[in-house]
């Protein structure tokens, strides 16, 4: 009877427990010490900070630090970036759920905010290396926000403003340069087409001149000419740069850029022109990239891009340079500014995705070592280490080479502007390629975790992954780097002159001999590490060189040569880029003052050189290194892991990024994902 | 307890009530400004009490019709023209240490706003865990009008601010209400002045450091208190045109675009007035200042608040907050001239000298109190 007493009353307290909810607290026998508790990295003495992580920031993006952190506060402290708390932390990113409509009118409300706060000021009027370094700071920024918002600012002010400063002549810059800093209209660039992407010389469209009435007229004369991926197109653009082929009296004068508009003010498609919406992507959302087709379009003959070539009142084509080659270099020049900012902005993203890896990595724990033993951290295994720190050392290594691409480009003059095109397509490549594949590792050493959007690095992989594509393609930008190399080379030998420029004056001493036993403190040594990055370069050119005249004797062309020689010339482009970006580090390094901060930049420096080289088979397949010395390297590379771990933390704290951006898994996650935190 | 006959001893009260420190300040005909040795009686019983396991909580409040009005100035000039800076910098050095402490104590600190709250009034009560306002709460950081800036680490609370209200209060020393302060978060409660003292009566009967519990219990005296018609916070859209932008002079350009567009209202112009009664170089040490600090932690905040001081203390880029003090504190004129005269003629590389470290013999930065594992201060801002 009692016990019967005590089953029913004991089933009733389930019942009304089911029934009544209860506000949740934790019961006697649920302690919360037994559940696992978040740690601020911070408080652990694993990760003590040797150096001043200022200081290490100010060397890593080198200029407008207060411009960045004023452009990171605009947009933590405005409601329009969809600002989220977790945790008792404020986070911003672009809401994920949002359809591709919504997201883009969001950016568009974005340009507003920051284009009301003075954000754009000078970015097309201004001049001179300051104005520029300011403008690719706070474009970087923005990047490290959104990748979409980024790139609609990026086509309206790089590429439509960008074609109109450098392309256009005082009557366009008058009429559109203000105007387009304002967001008094809004424009696109129309170069690539269904047919065309990166041989921008063979765009279909087709434009003539009408004498009788002092117009153009612009033609999309099939369908593989139809203008595709125009950036803004679908909604909101009003004006486009048209690229198209120029005919003058039956005769094709190349390449040539329009300006046409394409929208009135009120938001109506002109006359003559159709558009059309490219479809949902795999990131890019909040851009409306767009279809153009061209039906016998009519603009004043003033609309022509005239500061290299013109078209007579009457119908005659003058141009001062009359080589057709040259021209066309001197049409491309927008671009070049795109791949500076594409590479530093991938460096940027890299840096997001790491600090956020790297944090979780050090508070979150799997798997023990001894029974009932507490848990591992995830960077205290050798394995995670790995995977995470040579990308560190990478981006770090990085950093200095896209600052002083950067440099190179605010600074440039005539004699620099082909160095910077080399120079900008293998960083562009380069870092592109590296930003991806540093996503997915991040991704992966996050777990689940890395899965959930709001961390993050998951839909940076969809954003970012065009960059490998966009501004040319890297595949064909490497090959250009090799081309031009060899140009190089075969001036210096036929000229009997020694090389100049581009890092290759090595080529003019002889040939670095290595010793033949690898200690540590030799593959430590960065004058080691620089004569095995300049064996491997000589080599390569020296093989492609031979290769390619081979092919040509056998009686290809040259270009069918070239094309036969593409292993070696991927090769050679690859070794020209690490080689560049390794000189850049070891120069920064010089330049700093002994002591912790230095000695922390020696080991990233020695594992982003010795990472670089148990990554190329190169080494192994032409014999730089025996197998012997490539196994020390590899040995080096885990020895040098292991001397960073207590540097990590410090060393992602020096990249400067707010904790906002940063996604909740970097900081406490236990957290923000308890109960209360799900209850908004 | 030992009777000492100092003449500052009753400048700060303190009582123990069950398992609460009641701590008053009492020194009302300065409408309690902190001086020398209240700054460092404070920090002695905050440093003691936080290892007394019988004390739960503190309540600090003050004497008089203010909490506090701000840290004693003028007795700090006086040190100072006295001959030597570092006596100034010495109550600086202290009053720091002690909102550092309080920003990271362990127990939480319940501070009556029941009045005055100024300056270092903010920085003894804002960086504590509960604020708790009344319809006599008078809030302002008035510092850019006597040639400083507002110290304290308040730049760590400003710039948390919503919007770019903190640029606002910082670089205009707006005075707020109770119920402002409750809507921009400076306050965490409000309660009418009538029930403070059945709410003390029950937080002196908290038997737990808890601060939902100690939450809990001022809850129940809160009311949700309305903001007046022609409060400021209204106005938060043209505080946020006008104080997002970078520079000083910008913020002022754009003041004037909103006077221009809105005649009939004399926010912005009154606004104006007041930014151009202020040290210019105080105005921009602050914007910048204030920037830096929405990426730092409250250690930072203050190291940086300590370095600035001390150059203006030392007075080698300026003398504005002598005379910003001779003006308003001393001579009363209230027309101080300051040097450089206008804003154009403070260029950015002035304003960097203040950030800089002092070039002077024995000279250090600021030494924060040892705390959570002796945390280097450059990664506070991560927690």
């Amino acid at each position: 009877m009692d016990n019967d007493n005590r089953r029913a009353s004991r089933r009733t307290e389930v019942l009304s427990n089911h029934l009544l909810p209860r506000p949740h607290t934790t019961t006697a026998h649920l302690s919360p010490s037994n559940c696992l508790s978040y740690a601020p990295p911070e408080l652990s003495s694993s990760n003590p900070v040797s150096f001043d992580t200022y200081v290490m920031r100010s060397l890593l993006d080198g200029h407008n630090l207060d411009d960045r952190d004023w452009l990171f506060g605009l947009i933590v402290q405005s409601p329009l970036f969809n600002r989220q708390e977790r945790g008792g932390r404020v986070f911003v990113s672009v809401d994920y759920n949002h359809t591709m409509e919504q997201q883009r009118e969001e950016t568009m409300r974005r340009i507003g905010y920051l284009l009301d706060r003075g954000v754009f000021r000078g970015w097309l009027t201004g001049d001179g290396p300051q104005e520029e370094l300011r403008k690719l700071a706070l474009h970087e920024v923005i990047s490290m926000y959104d990748h979409s918002l980024a790139v609609k600012i990026g086509v309206h002010i790089f590429l439509w403003g960008g074609a109109v400063k450098f392309l256009g002549t005082k009557r366009h810059h008058d009429k559109w340069l203000r105007a387009t800093e304002n967001y008094e209209l809004k424009g696109c660039f129309a170069m690539t087409e269904l047919g065309h992407g990166s041989n921008v010389r063979g765009v279909e469209t087709v434009t003539t001149y009408d004498s009788r009435s002092g117009e153009f007229v612009i033609n999309t004369p099939c369908e593989s000419a139809q203008k595709y991926w125009i950036g803004g197109a679908a909604n909101h653009a009003t004006h486009t740069i048209v690229f198209s082929q120029l005919y003058i009296n039956g005769g094709n004068q190349g390449v040539h850029a329009f300006i046409c508009p394409i929208r009135d003010s009120s938001g109506n498609v002109c006359p003559n022109i159709r558009i059309a919406e490219c479809g949902h992507k795999i990131g890019l959302n909040g851009v409306d990239n767009g279809r153009i087709w061209f039906d016998n379009v009519r603009i004043p003959r003033e609309n022509l891009l005239n500061s290299v070539a013109d078209v007579s009142p009457r119908g005659e084509y003058l141009s001062s340079i009359k080589n057709v080659d040259q021209r066309f270099a001197a049409f491309l020049a927008p671009l070049t500014s795109g791949r500076v900012t594409i590479a530093s902005s991938a460096v940027y993203i890299s840096k997001i995705g790491l600090s956020i890896a790297i944090r979780y990595a050090l508070t979150r724990r799997a798997f023990s070592m001894t029974p009932n033993g507490p848990e591992v951290l995830l960077l205290d295994y050798p394995s995670h280490q790995q995977r995470l720190l040579p990308l560190l050392a990478k981006i770090y290594a990085m950093s200095f080479a896209g600052l002083e691409l950067k440099m190179l480009y605010v600074n440039r003059t005539p004699e620099s502007n082909k160095a910077i095109h080399i120079v900008s397509s293998a960083y562009k490549a380069t870092f592109t390629w590296n930003n991806m594949r540093t996503l997915q590792e991040c991704r992966e050493a996050c777990g689940g975790q890395g899965v959930k959007s709001e961390n993050r690095i998951g839909p940076f992989k969809g954003e970012f992954d065009v960059h490998s594509t966009f501004e040319g393609d890297n595949n064909v930008l490497m090959q250009q780097i090799s081309k031009a190399l060899l140009g190089e080379y075969i001036v210096c030998q036929t000229k009997k002159k020694p090389f100049r420029g581009l890092g290759l004056e090595h080529m003019n001493n002889p040939a670095p001999v290595l010793p033949s036993q690898l200690t540590s403190s030799i593959l430590r040594s960065s004058e080691f590490q620089l004569d095995l990055f300049h064996l491997r370069e000589r080599d390569l050119l020296g093989r492609f060189a031979a290769e390619v005249s081979q092919y040509q004797a056998q009686g290809e062309s040259k270009e069918s040569a070239f094309n036969l020689s593409y292993q070696v010339a991927e090769d050679l482009g690859r070794a020209f880029s690490e080689r560049a970006i390794l000189k850049t580090f070891i120069e920064v390094e010089s330049k700093v003052p002994a002591g912790s901060l230095k000695d922390v930049l020696g080991l990233l420096r020695s594992l982003y050189a010795l990472i670089s080289v148990d990554e190329d088979a190169a080494f192994l397949r032409y014999g730089y290194l025996s197998t012997e010395n490539a196994a020390a390297v590899r040995k080096e590379v885990l020895k040098l892991c292991t001397e960073l771990r207590p540097h990590a933390l410090a060393l992602v704290s020096s990249f400067g990024i707010p904790d906002a951006f940063l996604s909740p898994i970097a900081f406490d996650w236990v957290g923000s994902n308890a109960w209360p935190s799900a209850q908004h | 307890m030992a009777f000492n006959p100092k003449p500052d001893d009753d400048q700060v009260l303190v009582e123990k009530k069950s398992c609460a420190r009641v701590i008053i300040l009492n020194r009302t005909r300065q409408l309690n400004a902190l001086s020398f040795y209240m700054v460092s009686r404070l920090l002695e019983i905050f440093l003691e009490d936080e290892g007394n396991p019988d004390i739960m909580l503190v309540i600090m409040k003050g004497n008089g019709r203010a909490f506090c009005a701000g840290g004693d100035v003028s007795a700090v000039v006086r040190d100072v023209k006295g001959g030597d800076w570092r006596l100034g910098a010495k109550f600086f050095e202290n009053e720091f240490k002690l909102n550092y402490l309080m920003a990271t104590y362990s127990k939480p600190q319940v501070s009556i706003l029941n009045g005055i709250v100024m300056g270092g009034g903010a920085g003894a009560s804002i960086h504590g865990r509960f604020r708790v306002a009344t319809e006599k709460t008078v809030f302002a950081m008035p510092e850019t009008e006597l040639g400083l800036f507002p110290d304290v680490g308040s730049t760590y609370f400003l710039s948390r601010l919503p919007g770019f209200f903190g640029e606002y209060v910082g670089l205009t020393g707006a005075r707020l209400d109770g119920a402002e302060m409750l809507t921009c978060g400076l306050a965490t409660h409000f309660v009418p002045s009538s029930k403070l003292s059945l709410l003390e009566e029950s937080l002196y009967k908290v038997e737990s450091n808890d601060a939902t519990t100690v939450s809990a219990i001022i809850d129940k005296y809160s009311e949700q208190p309305s903001l007046k018609e022609n409060s400021v916070y209204h106005r938060m859209d043209a505080i946020n045109r006008c104080f997002s932008r970078n520079t000083v002079e910008e913020i002022l350009y754009y003041l004037e675009m909103e006077a221009m567009n809105n005649k009939a209202d004399n926010w912005a112009s009154t606004t104006i007035q007041t930014l151009k009664k202020a040290s210019p170089t105080s105005l921009k040490v602050f914007l910048k200042l204030i920037r830096k600090a929405r990426l730092q932690g409250i250690g930072q905040c203050l190291i940086t608040d300590y370095r600035v001081v001390c150059h203006v203390l030392q007075g080698h880029y300026s003398k504005d907050f002598f005379e910003g003090c001779r003006a308003i504190l001393m001579d009363k004129d209230r027309k101080p001239k300051w040097e450089p005269s206008r804003l154009e003629l403070v260029n950015d590389r002035h304003v960097d000298c203040y950030f800089a470290k002092l070039d002077d013999e024995g000279w250090k930065d600021l030494e924060l109190p040892e705390r959570l594992n002796n945390l280097p201060p450059y990664v506070t801002s991560k927690l």
